[in-house]
């Protein structure tokens, strides 16, 4: 039987290009669990996505035999964690998971802001950290500095750091070793009820849904009936089993032990991430803290470029709900784009991966219409609405309030930059809560804001203002009453719903006007006059007007051209495909995004 | 109506080794029907000008003398396989046909009159350069050859201008050709011109053709927006900033009121580019927006007989062995009846005539007023088109945004 004492469990922290991925698969290639045979780089990051833009969407997990230096077998397993504040929800499962956690820094690079955030939900987790300096073959590295600054930035004692080069696989056995000697192994009660954490789920058409979990206390075997904590439903287990790195059968696993199962569930609601199995027998009376049940936070629509395309757009989006249970989509029709979808996403990145994911694995071409959180109104005649749409918002005189959701934000920053983070904050409309220094050099601002102020490019605009130095993770806290309006653009005259966003009535003029002018410049001079104009209510705040171009004939067209020159109008016809007509005005998809990018500043 | 195609089995030689591949064409003209139009390209140019893409090369004696005798082949050829039909106009152009020599022409027109039954009132147009004419005895030459329209091309009546567009002669050439033209008894005398060029103001613009007019004054008139043609050196120096065009809203100036100026005078708009006294529109040109069939002769000419479309062999090689082999018109663009519509349509929106609404319910099925409402209203409300007597027509406003106006019906 597998003690405790040989089991480590541990996840891997880095900033994005610091080397993660290629010190998992140096871990795996020198234990021998990946042979040359199935070398392929970056073996965690399954997704071609994630290999591309070098992230983890999905958490994975990898059951690692090692024979330490002390004689014993020990069994290590890998819990590789995604890396953005969208899934800092499914990170914090991940990380749950572990009792220690690599800490991989790019030893001429340093401490970069996108590490710390996910550092200290490990502290948060109690995991023992073990610094390990990677590229230290580059001649730029630097690791005595970069020592320095884990220490000062971080406050952990990093002068025993493991120096790596995980590309040419220099000391990965000290690293091993240090896994082994550094964290502690679990502390499960083998006696308790059965207590397990669900970290990630997926749907597999021939498995249905696939669950990874962590058992903490009592073991499982295969032919068990589990249930479900929050749910409370019942299932067998049919099948049970580890991924080393391909899935492996076993009968039972303990406490401690890292896991898969199936057990017939349909859908990824069956296990959601985050919550608790047990025994329907003998449960547990408390869950694992921290459960949550994660819903869309911001939403917006995708529409089939081609009105055709719309129900192969359907079936992937079914099929992307499959293996994405935050990931929510329902059909709209819009006067301007047609039948299309109202889509949720945990944020704004989660909605990008769903885009780039629909374009790529299924070839839908889309037009997205401008992000929106959720809404609340309270009606004259007593409702409460949830509103995910701008242009569904009902009229004022038929709300009595109007709610909008407020997040709380902490911002790592480093002091010097302290300055642009709050001013940052404050243009976008943040209560300032906290300010403290945690070490000399190093801030944590804490702010509540409208969800809606950084749900655009908050993100982008604080990395610009930090030189890439601070970093932000953020929740959803309350709702809370504001004066917000909803601004309609107008084009010759007939309002796009397309274009609709709900902005502050202090700020709405003036977006109004930087909307209106953005969508002059990304609205093509046409046959007709253009005009466009923002409106809140009744009242124009602003107009911009595109002349119709003046001049677009030939010449010439006698026998010898017919041909070439109709084929010539054929053409520019085709040119035009992409264009969405409202009226008589071709509006190109790119408008669609300008809402998106407007610069009140 | 005869099938002239009908006989042409029985009149193709033996030797021909592939099953003529024309058997099946059928004319849409026939007797107490439209006749044939009649083109003959003439390839050669004393120069190549700054801004022209036509196909033409620099005249030599030697290939002259190919070219007419290949020339000559082709029409006995299309005579003998279209059973020499009518033909209503002949227009010799080009290239510079007024660079062949009168035996060469005479040659020529002999040949079409033997291969095709012109009318005894046909239209025969040649086109010439002002450089490039003769005397008065040579103008009186080609009317005794029965040439009864002369289409002049003087581009511009500013000699900056025509050496920027690299024209080979000035505009007094232009001036004494037109007066030798009139005296040799040409009555029917059309000049070429083009508005929009680098440095053209409205005002000069509108001077030229008052002097045209009063000075000059044409029985037709071709004004052409300057087109800018990919390859050509003129194109490459607006491209490369060395040549500035007028601003777009003074060009579609210089257009309108251009057009509404030469109306005001007795010249009638009746295409986008065009303008005649009453009874002297082109019958030849208005034949091709009409949707007539055309004959096309010689090096790269184009013609359309029934649903086929066919062009003739650029080079000189390629064209001559395709006439001693017959394999002219071989290979062809089929037309089915949704692109001859569109064509109909297209062109037909192109003269002041306008298309016929019928030609619309046709293609689609749907009539253009309901099908494209809006679009429609929008044209008529912003002065760019009207519909009356069954027809859409395009102001010259509207015409001078055509093209888009044409792909959104056509959409």
């Amino acid at each position: 039987m597998l003690l405790q004492k040989n089991i480590r469990n541990f996840s891997i922290i880095a900033h994005i290009d610091h080397g993660k991925s290629t010190l998992a698969d140096r871990i795996l290639e020198v234990t021998g669990v990946l042979t040359d045979r199935d070398k392929k780089d970056q073996y965690l990051d399954r997704l071609e996505l994630e290999r591309e833009r070098g992230i983890t969407i999905k958490a994975q997990s990898v059951r690692i035999p090692y024979k330490a230096k002390d004689g014993q077998t020990y069994i290590l397993n890998l819990i590789d964690t995604p890396g953005h504040v969208d899934f800092s929800y499914e990170v914090s499962r991940s990380l749950a998971a572990c009792e220690g956690a690599l800490l991989v820094v790019d030893s001429s690079q340093g401490v970069e802001a996108q590490t710390l955030a996910n550092v200290f939900l490990a502290l948060d987790h109690n995991l023992e950290i073990v610094p390990v300096l990677n590229k230290i073959d580059l001649p730029s590295a630097d690791p005595d500095r970069v020592c320095q600054e884990i220490e000062d930035i971080i406050g952990l004692a990093a002068k025993n750091a493991v120096r790596i080069s995980a590309k040419t696989g220099l000391n990965v056995d000290q690293v091993l070793e240090r896994i082994i000697t550094d964290l502690p192994p679990p502390h499960g009660e083998e006696n308790a009820p059965l207590k397990a954490l669900i970290f990630d789920s997926w749907y597999d058409s021939y498995q249905g849904v696939v669950v990874l979990f962590r058992i903490l206390d009592g073991r499982v075997h295969h032919g068990d009936k589990i249930q479900i904590f929050s749910t409370k439903d019942i299932f067998e287990v049919t099948k049970l089993g580890v991924f080393s790195p391909d899935a492996v059968a076993v009968k039972e696993l303990g406490p401690g032990e890292v896991g898969f199962l199936c057990a017939s569930m349909k859908e990824l609601g069956d296990a959601p991430v985050g919550d608790t199995i047990t025994r329907p027998d003998n449960p547990v009376v408390q869950p694992f803290p921290g459960f949550k049940t994660i819903k869309p936070m911001v939403f917006c629509g995708l529409y089939p470029v081609e009105p055709s395309e719309y129900e192969p757009l359907k079936a992937s989006l079914e099929k992307l709900h499959l293996n994405d249970a935050a990931f929510s989509y329902e059909p709209e029709t819009s006067q301007a784009l047609g039948f299309g979808f109202r889509c949720g996403f945990l944020g704004l990145l989660h909605m990008e991966i769903i885009q780039e994911r629909l374009e790529r694995e299924f070839q839908a071409k889309l037009i997205a219409t401008a992000p929106s959180v959720v809404y609340k109104v309270d009606t004259i005649d007593g409702k409460t609405l949830e509103i995910d749409n701008p242009s569904k918002l009902p009229e004022p005189n038929a709300m009595t309030a109007l709610y909008e959701p407020y997040v709380r934000m902490e911002v790592h920053v480093p002091n010097e930059f302290v300055g642009a983070a709050l001013k940052l904050c404050e243009e976008k409309r943040g209560i300032q809560k906290d300010m403290r220094y945690i070490t000399a050099t190093r801030v944590i601002v804490t702010y509540e804001l409208p969800f809606n102020e950084i749900v655009f490019d908050f993100f982008d605009k604080l990395k610009s203002a930090t030189r890439g130095y601070a970093s932000l993770d953020y929740e959803i806290i309350d709702y809370r009453q504001a004066d917000l309006v909803k601004l309609d653009i107008l084009i010759n005259g007939d309002p796009v719903d397309a274009f609709s966003t709900i902005v502050h009535r202090e700020r709405s003029e003036r977006h109004g006007r930087a909307l209106a002018l953005k969508l002059k410049k990304s609205i093509p001079r046409q046959m007709f006059e253009v005009v466009i104009q923002a409106a809140i209510g009744r009242k124009i705040i602003a107009k911009e007007r595109n002349a119709p171009f003046r001049k677009d004939v030939i010449a010439k067209c006698y026998g010898g051209d017919i041909s070439r020159k109709r084929k010539l109008l054929e053409k520019q016809k085709e040119g035009k495909k992409r264009m969405r007509k409202m009226g008589n005005v071709e509006i190109p998809q790119e408008a669609f995004l300008a809402v998106l990018k407007v610069d009140v500043d | 109506m005869p099938r002239f195609f009908g006989e042409v089995e029985a009149l193709t030689r033996p030797k021909a080794p592939a099953p003529n591949p024309l058997d099946s064409l059928a004319l849409k003209t026939g007797p107490g029907e439209k006749k044939l139009l009649l083109y003959v390209h003439v390839p050669f140019c004393r120069q190549k000008c700054a801004y022209c893409a036509f196909h033409s090369q620099v005249y030599n004696q030697v290939t002259a003398a190919w070219y007419v005798k290949t020339l000559v082949a082709e029409i006995g050829l299309w005579g003998r396989r279209l059973n020499r039909p009518k033909a209503e106009t002949l227009y010799l152009g080009g290239g510079t046909p007024s660079l062949l020599s009168l035996a060469d022409l005479n040659r020529i027109v002999s040949a079409a009159r033997q291969s095709f039954d012109l009318d005894r009132d046909a239209e025969i147009t040649m086109e010439a350069n002002p450089d490039s004419v003769g005397d008065a005895g040579w103008f009186a030459s080609l009317a005794s050859l029965g040439v009864n329209r002369l289409s002049l091309g003087v581009q511009s009546l500013s000699d900056e201008h025509l050496a920027r567009l690299g024209r080979p002669h000035s505009a007094a050439q232009a001036t004494s050709a037109l007066a030798l033209a009139r005296r040799a008894g040409l009555a029917n005398v059309g000049l070429d011109l083009i508005w929009g060029l680098p440095g053209q103001r409205l005002q000069d613009w509108l001077g030229q053709l008052r002097t045209v007019v009063k000075e000059l004054a044409p029985q037709h008139l071709s004004c052409y927006g300057l087109t800018q043609e990919e390859g050509t050196p003129f194109t490459r120096r607006i491209q490369a900033g060395e040549l500035t065009l007028p601003p777009e809203d003074e060009q579609a100036r210089m257009y309108v009121l251009g057009a509404e100026y030469l109306e005001s005078e007795g010249l009638l708009h009746y295409e986008i580019s065009n303008f005649a006294r009453l009874g002297f529109a082109s019958r030849h040109n208005s034949g091709y927006w009409e949707g007539r069939d055309y004959l096309g002769l010689g090096p790269s000419a184009v013609s359309t007989l029934g649903t086929r479309r066919f062009a003739n062999a650029r080079a000189m090689e390629d064209y001559d062995a395709a006439v001693r082999q017959e394999t002219t018109g071989r290979d062809f663009e089929a037309l089915d009846p949704a692109t001859l519509l569109r064509e109909r349509l297209m062109l037909g929106l192109r003269t002041t005539r306008g298309a016929l609404l019928s030609d619309y319910l046709a293609l689609t099925g749907k009539a253009l007023l309901a099908d494209k409402k809006a679009l429609i209203q929008a044209l008529r409300q912003n002065g760019l088109a009207r519909v009356n007597q069954g027809r859409l027509r395009l102001t010259k406003n509207g015409m001078l945004v055509s093209s888009a106006i044409i792909s959104r019906i056509l959409d």
